[in-house]
């Protein structure tokens, strides 16, 4: 295991990356990564709705803040985003940019998950970026882990 | 002149979109669209199957990518290599857009003033801008029935401001298509004028979409050419200080995607609009053909000039179409 790492991130934390590097020193066939948070809704409505009106004061126009607040609702439940992106040694391998708070993912030279970039699986630093995108509830929990395939042996 | 009609802003699994590039090319040429963009947030893998859908869907793909940032959502196109879209800072937008045009691409504003974070991070806009003409448009468009919108609204009025400011930036509408969903409600199409009558290729696209070559529209596709006693300078055309007298020359052809959209009794008006305001207003009625109007233009003070067709649509007198300018030295 290259990674198996446990942490909890906050609303302080929105829009940054936290960056996770391990080193590969022998090829492999496959990369396989396992990513999960939690919560990934605010429950608290009353909060989100409180969120939500004073993110409107910076986005919508005086005139239209109205008719912003009379539809607030449909942006309910808030939830928490954080996306996942790989780096190998040379190159980025791509961005899983979705919503699913459970994300199981491979990179190999034939195929990869969606998102990502099929290619060798060189040797050499490879990097796992975090983007917190919004953290709305208190305390968000994540799972990162980080395995390969060995190369079957001759 | 060929009229490409492309669909700029799309998502498929390779992102958070619910359709794969074959469901989506698919759909897209069902709506008698010639080429899409695929602009998956911050990954380009989804173009592996680019050849294969091209051919089986009949339709032209361009290579694209969504910056999914915290500070705004960048759309770029037809560039031939990934940019990172992790460095984007508040103050550092125009090093990402730099790095895009090294590799021949295009940037746009997406939905520049859609809600932004907790209900959208980066939807809203927040890169400061030092220099308009860096970026090469602005999506003033976004989703269906799109000019009825608020935020688009609002986006439309900031590529006024910068035509105003003299800036000459272009103007494009984007779905931002997610999936295979039925709707009822008006699509937009963004045309590129390209040259070659036979073939489509990246290149073309990339040149219509970076010289302003665009209308964009829910019906008909309305074309806008100043003529001289020299020459026609079609949309995106600079007409030279020097140039003599000029006529607007305005043609909205009905019969575009036949049958694939309907406007029922629009009464229309095709208005010429400039930086020095409403220039000529001609009701239309309603019409299913193709039109053409003259108009004799002042020069004194004129920068930019564009045509723009507002009608009836679901009982809502809004804009149905607009041109790209034709520009004044």
């Amino acid at each position: 295991m290259f990674i198996d790492i446990k942490s909890a991130v906050n609303p302080n934390h929105s829009q940054s990356h936290i960056r996770y590097s391990f080193p590969l020193d022998r090829p492999v066939k496959a990369l396989y990564l396992y990513f999960e948070y939690e919560p990934k809704l605010l429950d608290d409505n009353a909060q989100g709705r409180k969120l939500l009106e004073q993110s409107l004061e910076r986005y919508v126009l005086p005139e239209q803040k109205e008719l912003a607040l009379s539809g607030i609702d449909r942006y309910l439940p808030l939830s928490n985003l954080i996306t996942i992106s790989v780096d190998d040694p040379n190159e980025y391998r791509g961005a899983c940019h979705r919503h699913d708070s459970i994300q199981q993912l491979f990179l190999s030279e034939s195929a990869a998950s969606p998102g990502l970039l099929p290619g060798e699986i060189i040797t050499g630093t490879w990097t796992i970026t975090l983007s917190l995108h919004s953290i709305v509830t208190g305390s968000c929990t994540y799972h990162l882990k980080a395995w390969a395939e060995e190369e079957e042996a001759i | 002149m060929r009229w490409l009609a492309c669909e700029l802003h799309t998502h498929t699994v390779h992102s958070d979109g619910r359709q794969t590039l074959q469901e989506l090319g698919n759909g897209a040429a069902r709506l008698g669209f010639d080429c899409l963009a695929l602009t998956d947030h911050n990954t380009m893998s989804g173009l592996a199957d680019k050849q294969i859908v091209e051919q089986s869907a009949g339709i032209f793909i361009l290579p694209g990518m969504e910056w999914t940032t915290f500070h705004g959502h960048m759309v770029t196109i037809g560039l031939d290599d990934y940019v990172d879209w992790r460095e984007a800072q508040p103050a550092n937008i125009h090093d990402g857009v730099a790095a895009v045009h090294r590799h021949g691409g295009l940037a746009g504003l997406a939905h520049p003033f859609r809600i932004g974070s907790p209900a959208c991070t980066g939807c809203y806009w927040e890169y400061a801008v030092q220099d308009w003409n860096d970026f090469d448009y602005i999506e003033v468009w976004s989703g269906t029935f799109a000019p009825i919108k608020t935020d688009n609204s609002r986006a439309f009025s900031l590529w006024t401001d910068k035509l105003n400011e003299g800036h000459r930036i272009a103007a494009t509408s984007g779905r931002d298509w997610h999936e295979q969903a039925d709707t009822e409600e008006p699509i937009s199409v963004t045309y590129l004028g390209v040259k070659n009558e036979t073939t489509i290729d990246t290149e073309q696209a990339v040149a219509a979409l970076r010289q302003g070559r665009v209308s964009v529209t829910i019906g008909p596709l309305v074309n806008l050419e100043v003529i001289s006693a020299a020459q026609v300078y079609g949309l995106g055309s600079i007409v030279p200080a020097g140039e003599g007298a000029v006529t607007a020359q305005v043609s909205i052809d009905c019969t575009v995607r036949s049958g694939l959209w309907a406007l029922p009794h629009p009464d229309y008006h095709l208005i010429l609009i400039s930086n020095k305001g409403v220039i000529a207003d001609y009701p239309l009625g309603s019409s299913d053909g193709l039109l053409e109007l003259q108009a004799e233009l002042p020069r004194d003070g004129l920068i930019w000039m564009r045509a723009e067709l507002r009608g009836i649509v679901r009982g809502i007198r809004t804009m149905v179409a607009f041109t790209n300018p034709v520009y004044f030295e």
